[in-house]
């Protein structure tokens, strides 16, 4: 069974709420932002009830129609089906937003709101580390990848969608061999090219990382352009041509 | 027998019990008489307690029905044993709910202590008010509508939602009985009661009745009478 882990107050209570309930024949709803867990907390305590979407009405209809107990989720796009068939059921949902108050009002006997993750801090920072693990083992070889968690640009918009897109990119990032790269660079390239300018413009692709990275290994202009082989003034001019903060 | 402290008895006594001075300032009441008090005035009881009170020193009781909103009560007792202090204490009369048929097949047997501590724990995970609450946990199993029953219990606790603290109450009332179909049922008495005002909700009467639930609201508390359906 799934294993739903979460250090907020808030999720702890939905969680005992939950389980006190397991054993009788109420109905629960989860409401709250999408991408925040929801699914995978009803997952935890019920996972051997039947699982419907609200999406898919007839599919809906019929499980409504041969089971007393069930998990509905997107709960927020019933439509089309009857009331009657949601009464004397024992419902667990889910549901991005609230559509149809009423309905809820009448149908759940325990309506939770869950919190979104960048409101619950203590799940961010497990998350982040969980999902780092995850990114590692998937799409490093080793997993002694160098992680700075301060150098991660943690996107919470779409709570845990966007906030382990943001850590598999850095990973991603990180772990990239050279044909990797050039396997990238190859399919923007194939994907953008146009113009007549284009030599220029895809040669900055490779330019401005190229001088910023060397300025923030070697701090200093004389060394780098000795390192780069070039003469200090090229090297000053590309500076200001790519309005590099040097 | 001298160490027992029986003015706890008392207090917790489901009868109420008012003890006055003979200028009919109250000197003593227990808890089930604070809430009488919500619906009847002092000076009305108290000329009652002289009515009925024993021609000397003593103590009379007398068949007498009295009713004052959802309460009624079917004897006094009157009792003084100086001429400075006189107390009147009240016997309350089995409810009957008539006209009502009891759909079983709905209702399941249940540990109101579950109900009530998941209701609890998402009041609790919602709001910051703080709670007390003292309960019976020898309360036996009875028949109950689950989802019904939790879904008043929601409505209610979000009456308090701005309150800073509630006290919860669950108790058995010993002696008390409720008549729905002419069987005689036991009473649990669910009270919630806080020091802020709080406002009415109109739909929560009607799930109580579809309940078989006595409700009951004044301006700072709920009271549930719930029939202890065994069979």
């Amino acid at each position: 069974m799934y294993n739903f882990i979460s250090n907020s107050s808030t999720i702890q209570d939905i969680i005992k709420g939950l389980n006190l309930t397991k054993s009788l024949f109420v109905s629960s709803i989860i409401i709250g932002e999408a991408h925040i867990g929801k699914k995978g907390l009803i997952s935890s305590i019920f996972g051997d009830l039947p699982m419907v979407s609200a999406k898919d009405t007839e599919i809906l209809k019929d499980t409504l129609q041969h089971n007393n107990e069930l998990i509905i989720t997107d709960f927020e796009h019933i439509q089309n089906t009857p009331i009657t068939l949601l009464e004397d059921k024992k419902i667990i949902a889910t549901a991005n937003y609230i559509t149809n108050q009423n309905l809820i009002d009448d149908i759940f006997a325990f309506i939770y709101h869950m919190p979104s993750l960048k409101d619950r801090k203590e799940d961010i920072l497990y998350l982040t580390d969980l999902y780092i693990t995850e990114a590692q083992k998937i799409l490093s070889d080793n997993n002694d990848t160098d992680i700075n968690i301060d150098d991660i640009d943690i996107d919470l918009q779409q709570n845990t969608k966007s906030l382990k897109s943001s850590i598999y990119k850095y990973i991603l990032n990180k772990s990239m061999s050279k044909e990797d790269i050039k396997k990238s660079l190859y399919n923007y390239i194939y994907k953008h090219i146009d113009g007549n300018n284009a030599y220029k413009e895809f040669l900055d692709i490779y330019e401005e990382p190229l001088i910023q990275a060397g300025l923030a290994r070697y701090h200093s202009q004389l060394k780098l352009s000795s390192i780069l082989g070039i003469n200090r003034n090229t090297l000053r001019k590309k500076i200001l041509e790519h309005k590099i903060d040097a | 027998m001298h160490d027992i402290d029986f003015q706890s008895f008392i207090d917790n006594d489901n009868s109420p019990f008012i003890l006055f001075d003979n200028n009919a300032k109250i000197l003593y009441l227990n808890n089930s008489a604070e809430i009488l008090l919500g619906y009847v005035l002092k000076s009305k009881i108290y000329n009652i307690a002289l009515q009925y009170a024993p021609q000397n020193f003593g103590v009379k009781t007398t068949t007498l029905y009295l009713n004052y909103e959802s309460f009624s009560f079917y004897a006094i007792t009157v009792g003084y044993e100086s001429e400075e202090q006189i107390y009147i204490r009240f016997y309350h009369a089995p409810k009957v709910k008539q006209n009502i048929k009891i759909d079983t097949d709905k209702l399941m047997l249940t540990d109101i202590n579950l109900l009530l501590e998941a209701n609890i724990t998402l009041f609790k995970s919602r709001y910051k008010t703080s709670l007390k609450l003292l309960t019976d946990p020898d309360i036996p199993e009875f028949k109950i509508d689950q989802n019904r029953f939790s879904k008043l219990l929601r409505k209610i606790f979000d009456l308090f939602a701005k309150t800073k603290e509630i006290s919860i109450t669950l108790k058995f009332l010993v002696g008390e009985h409720i008549i729905i179909d002419n069987k005689h049922y036991h009473i649990i008495r669910l009270s919630i009661i806080s020091d802020d005002t709080i406002d009415n909700n109109p739909k929560i009467s009607n799930i109580a009745k579809e309940c078989f639930i006595s409700y009951l609201i004044q301006t700072n508390s709920v009271t549930l009478e719930i029939p202890l359906l065994i069979d």
